[in-house]
């Protein structure tokens, strides 16, 4: 199973938009040559590293010939451009072309090896690379090295005395043409390729990756676009020196890539940004620059591994959690109203150990109904259950630990199963009621199952809707469901607003005036809930849960619209269920993932006959 | 655990019984709890605590609850589960080093001279690598490497696995003769009678808890076990 | 090839693959034993000619190339201990501890080569000679120093080679390198092992930065060549035993010894690499590798 939308749908979008008409405005504000020419040098540092990232961080090949291929396209571009007089236009591509063939070469030797061996070899290859470079001084210059490159024109336009603008625009270009090579690569087949190897080489060799084609395509790709990042820094420095091939440089490179977040496109992109711009501000410090550079990479390395990319998602998480935090909070005053009107009842807040939790209960000593929503959803999904049934029940919704006006909880304990379970126990005992029947609906459903199955409270009845039973997870995860691409969005801890709007779309309803309130529970839910539910899975003792089923002591019925896209209707069909109402899942004619919110009369009308024939109301 | 008694662990696969050795000899840092050893605590106290973020490094930040040379040193000496110690290193060097952990508890000559009586096999073999050994030879060199520690409490963790019933027959009668030397155990095993024959109590382990406890005189048998382990499931 | 020069190129090739030996054994120590490859190895030995220069030379203490030598391995193994306390041990625990710690230790690289341009600036530096004068031995002419240091370099390693196989020490710390959670069940003190075998391969990384400095002229960046060279040996020979890494530096010391007689200074060290690339394609492990990475 895997998810992934096209660009323009993600969260991305926004981001870059905004940073690309910075970058273009960029030259216009700040007119001197000295801060373009740093931007170019960005550029160029940050098409390295992205594409080293390909093979280092994605491909888990830690490959040190990257920067021997961007000073090999330095003297390719040299030696075509200025010894053979190639325009520099094909010169650039052909130097990559040219890199494109020494990595070939390169992965030949280290297609059997792997870990601290391919440090190894492709450092030793480097370093013959430079050796052979030094030595043919008709060549190459030798130690020297070559001067007076050509540099880049278009139409008698020349690049080099336009303040650098027409270098800041074709390297802006280029290095969004490799990000975007990339970002292309890895969603691709052969990028799949690349990090099942990385994860688990044996089990992708096994399902038929090829280790040897995938490396070298790997490598390919990532020295295409080194080279032409040497042919487009030779057309701009006009300089090619064997000093490209030091230590210095790959350590400079090296530093952004794992400052950066290695494994991640956009990381490098910005540490490019910072490492460079931090090495310009320091540069009149001499030798303690470089002392104070290295210092400060291995304090990142040792205290924050995961570098800047990491950072960013943590901080982007706390905005998240805040956000949604403070969404609860005003929603919890303003829309207090509309809330207790939709289900006519008071809400109350409950302490327990998992937050304060907002509880709807429609009060009376009548035999308690207990309606568990679904994962990002709310209470109020369940309005028709508590129109129908307040008369002869005493109807009781809560929002889960971080849904709708319940406050957020700790993750690491609160958004699970087991926990929303014991959340649901804390809440009856408080309210003094007990043995209730049970409505679970898909994530709800689960909570119904492990309260029963934990057995702390005797539940006289229960319904599960739009829920597969477990018995060994994941595997029955991956059979219960059908791996539909909205499905996934169920897990996922950042959603853009058009998965919010598929997501509901399917779980609950299409967006008209009746769901609105819905559509808005699924942003306001704490991402990590959703996260969590699936990190946390193993939390919970699915065995259990099935052994009850299998037992079949309690009254237990399944609602199911058979026009769900998220289940899996056969395995449901299928399941050894030891006693289950009618002998086999119910359907509600014409009901989706939430029959009793989109069929509520028909699903209402099954309930009754259910709670008549089972439970002798 | 009450001095000088041997006790059983026995429990279906992956519900912590290996998870709960290695936590004891501290090659896990334990969330909350203490590991008392003879009425000394092995960790230190307060509990570790959760982490605020993924991406720091905690292992330069916090200390760890426990240090596992401390408890091998106490006296506490686990053998792992499907170890082959050294491979490169021979029967010899590997025994030589192996006292480290005893603090000059015991002469070092006199518990070679009954590691080697214990298994005359290992004699024979002392200048082979450990590569070099068969799966029950290996296990013989990790419990006679344990056995060179001078070890108050010996951990083994499923001795017999992937052993041919001959040689496990031989492991257990070895594993007796430590016991009626006077070291107990804690062992765990997926062999009932195999543990019947070592142990005085047995503990059932049932999704990381100690579900029930049983002395020695009423042991059940396997089907009885299992009932209890599995009730309910067919 | 007249006898003469013959013999000459012998010699030069024994000084090389002696010092060569002395760089290799440092870095497979390291490698060996906590599976990782240290890049501070080439500023190890610049810093150790450094101080044996400063201990040593008339210019400033000069208490003469003995007590430099003794001096540079002490500072050396506390150096060692503390670059592996600053720079490895924090990642013990994480699974691509390789790669953070090839970046850590490129970046200590990067600190001590500077910290000696500032300390001492860029300009070449010479450490006197242990011994001035040559040695005749019939056909055969050496220096009295480099034939001291090929002595020297032979005993030092028979000395380590006996610390790692008979010692107590020695043995837990390839027992650690061997099976690291077994060493912990067993009571070892695993960081500290860590941190002595780091120690030792910066000693032995020290040594190797006085026997050159006395051979040829110091300067900051003076490292990043041993260090190559003693990587080419390190994959050359593999790390299988003790001594192949050992075996493999006389036989690359007598390569490059031969290659510059007959293809000149510049063409050698690409005839060492090539050479080794292709060890690599047959023998991935090495020339005297087995598949397992052990001591």
């Amino acid at each position: 199973m895997r998810y992934d939308p096209p660009f323009h749908k993600t969260n991305g979008l926004v981001p870059i938009i905004v940073v690309a008409i910075g970058l273009i405005l960029f030259p216009f504000v700040f007119t001197d040559t000295f801060s373009r020419h740093l931007l170019v040098l960005v550029f160029v540092y940050a098409m390295v590293a992205v594409s080293w990232d390909l093979t280092l961080g994605f491909g888990g090949l830690v490959n040190f010939a990257h920067v021997a291929m961007f000073a090999c396209g330095i003297y390719a571009y040299a030696i075509l451009a200025k010894t053979l007089g190639v325009s520099p236009w094909l010169a650039i591509p052909a130097a990559g072309v040219v890199a494109m063939i020494l990595a070939v070469a390169i992965t030949l030797p280290i297609l059997r090896l792997d870990g601290i061996y391919v440090i190894l070899v492709t450092l030793a290859f480097s370093q013959l690379l430079y050796q052979v470079v030094i030595s043919q001084s008709d060549l190459t210059g030798g130690t020297v090295g070559m001067v007076t490159l050509p540099s880049l024109k278009l139409f008698g336009y020349k690049f080099i005395k336009d303040g650098k603008i027409g270098y800041y625009f074709t390297g802006l270009l280029l290095l969004a043409a490799s990000v975007t090579v990339i970002y292309w690569v890895i969603r691709s087949r052969i990028g799949r390729a690349i990090v099942a190897l990385r994860d688990h080489k044996y089990y992708a060799q096994s399902r038929g990756v090829s280790e040897a084609r995938t490396r070298i395509y790997a490598m390919a790709i990532s020295a295409f676009i080194s080279g032409v990042a040497g042919g487009f820094y030779g057309s701009y420095v006009r300089v090619a020196s064997p000093d490209a091939f030091g230590i210095g440089f790959l350590t400079i490179v090296l530093s952004i890539l794992l400052v950066g977040g290695v494994g991640s496109l956009w990381g490098p992109v910005i540490a490019a940004f910072v490492i460079t711009l931090l090495a310009e501000s320091l540069a009149n410090l001499g030798p303690w620059r470089e002392i104070l550079i290295a210092i400060l990479i291995i304090l990142i390395m040792v205290f924050y591994p995961g570098g800047l990319w990491a950072a960013v998602q943590e901080l982007r998480e706390i905005v998240d959690v805040r956000r949604s935090a403070l969404t609860a909070w005003f929603n919890r005053r303003r829309y207090k109203g509309r809330r207790q009107e939709l289900l006519n009842v008071e809400e109350k807040y409950i302490e327990t150990d998992h937050g304060t939790i907002a509880v709807a209960d429609s009060g009376g000593d009548k035999p308690v109904l207990l309606c568990l929503h679904g994962n990002s959803s709310s209470k109020e999904v369940f309005q028709y259950q508590f129109e129908s049934y307040r008369d002869r029940f005493r109807v009781i919704a809560y929002d889960l630990p971080g849904h709708g006006v319940s406050t957020n909880a700790d993750p690491e304990t609160s958004y699970n199963v087991a926990a929303y379970a014991d959340a649901a126990e804390q809440i009856l005992e408080q309210l003094e009621a007990s043995e209730p029947i049970v409505i679970g609906w898909s994530l709800g459903g689960y909570v119904g199952l492990e309260l029963a199955a934990r057995a702390n409270v005797k539940v006289r009845g229960l319904v599960i809707t739009g829920t597969s039973p477990l018995n060994i997870v994941p595997d029955d995860f991956g059979a219960g469901y059908n791996a539909d691409s909205h499905m996934i969005l169920a897990g996922k801890h950042f959603l853009s607003p058009t998965e919010t709007k598929n997501f509901v779309t399917s779980a609950v309803a299409p967006l008209t005036e009746e769901s609105a309130y819905l559509h808005k529970a699924m942003p306001r839910t704490d991402g990590r809930a959703r996260l969590y539910m699936i990190t946390k899975i193993n939390v919970t003792d699915w065995p259990r849960q099935a052994r009850m089923l299998r037992e079949g002591k309690i009254p237990f019925a399944i609602m199911n619209g058979p026009e769900d896209p998220f289940l899996n209707h056969q395995y449901i069909a299928d399941w050894p269920y030891g006693n289950i109402w009618t002998g086999k899942p119910n359907d509600i004619p014409g009901g989706l993932h939430t029959p009793f919110f989109n069929k509520p009369k028909e699903f209402n009308a099954e309930f009754d006959r259910f709670l008549k024939e089972a439970c002798g109301f | 655990m009450a001095a000088g008694t041997s006790i059983g662990l026995f429990g279906p696969n992956g519900h912590g019984k290996t998870t709960l050795l290695m936590t004891i000899s501290g090659i896990i840092d334990p969330w909350r709890g203490d590991i008392l050893f003879e009425g000394e605590r092995l960790n230190r106290e307060g509990e570790r605590k959760s982490q605020l973020s993924r991406n720091i490094n905690y292992d330069v930040i916090r200390r760890r609850r426990m240090d596992p040379k401390k408890v091998a040193r106490a006296g506490l000496i686990h053998v792992s589960q499907g170890n082959t110690l050294y491979p490169e290193m021979t029967i010899a060097e590997t025994l030589a080093i192996a006292p480290i952990a005893a603090n000059g508890r015991v002469e070092e000559t006199e518990s070679l001279d009954k590691v080697y009586s214990l298994f005359p096999k290992l004699y024979e073999r002392q200048d082979q690598k450990a590569r070099f050994l068969s799966g029950g030879e290996r296990q013989m060199l990790s419990v006679s490497a344990a056995l060179m520690a001078a070890p108050k409490l010996l951990l083994l963790d499923e001795p017999t696995l992937g052993l041919s019933p001959k040689l496990r027959l031989e492991l257990a009668e070895a594993i007796r003769a430590i016991k009626a030397d006077g070291v107990p155990l804690l062992v765990v095993d997926q062999d009932v009678e195999f543990l019947e024959s070592l142990i005085d109590t047995l503990y059932l382990f049932d999704h990381g808890r100690i579900s029930r406890r049983i002395e020695k005189e009423d042991l059940p048998s396997y089907e009885e076990i299992m009932s209890l382990l599995f009730e309910g499931a067919s | 090839m007249p006898m003469e020069a013959l013999l000459s190129v012998l010699t030069g090739g024994l000084v090389l693959g002696s010092l060569y030996a002395l760089m290799a054994t440092g870095l497979a120590v390291v490698w060996t034993t906590l599976g990782i490859f240290n890049f501070a190895h080439g500023a190890f030995i610049a810093v150790g000619a450094y101080v044996a220069w400063q201990i040593s030379s008339a210019d400033a203490i000069g208490a003469g190339f003995v007590i430099g030598l003794v001096g540079a391995v002490v500072v050396l193994f506390v150096i060692g201990v503390i670059a592996h306390f600053l720079l490895v041990q924090p990642f013990e625990r994480k699974p691509n501890l390789v790669l953070l710690s090839v970046v850590t230790t490129l970046a200590g690289a990067t600190i001590f080569e500077n910290l000696l341009i500032v300390g001492w600036g860029a300009r070449p530096k010479q450490i006197a000679p242990m011994l001035e004068g040559d040695l005749h031995l019939g056909e055969v002419s050496i220096s009295q120093n480099e034939a001291i240091i090929i002595v020297l370099v032979l005993f030092i390693l028979a000395l380590v080679g006996f610390f790692l196989r008979r010692s107590r020490t020695g043995r837990a710390m390839r027992a650690v390198a061997q099976n690291r959670e077994a060493a912990q069940l067993m009571g070892l003190d695993v960081p500290k092992l860590f941190g002595m075998a780091f120690g030792l391969s910066a000693a032995l990384a020290g040594l190797a930065g006085v026997f050159i400095g006395s051979i040829r002229f110091i300067n900051p960046s003076m490292g990043a060549d041993p260090l190559l060279k003693a990587l080419i040996v390190v994959i050359f020979g593999g790390v299988a035993r003790f001594t192949s890494p050992i075996y493999a530096a006389f036989i690359a010391g007598m390569v490059e010894a031969f290659a510059i007689y007959y293809v000149g200074l510049y063409w050698a060290p690409a005839v060492l690499f090539a050479l080794m690339i292709v060890v690599l394609v047959i023998k991935p492990e090495g020339l005297f590798g087995k598949h397992e990475r052990s001591v």
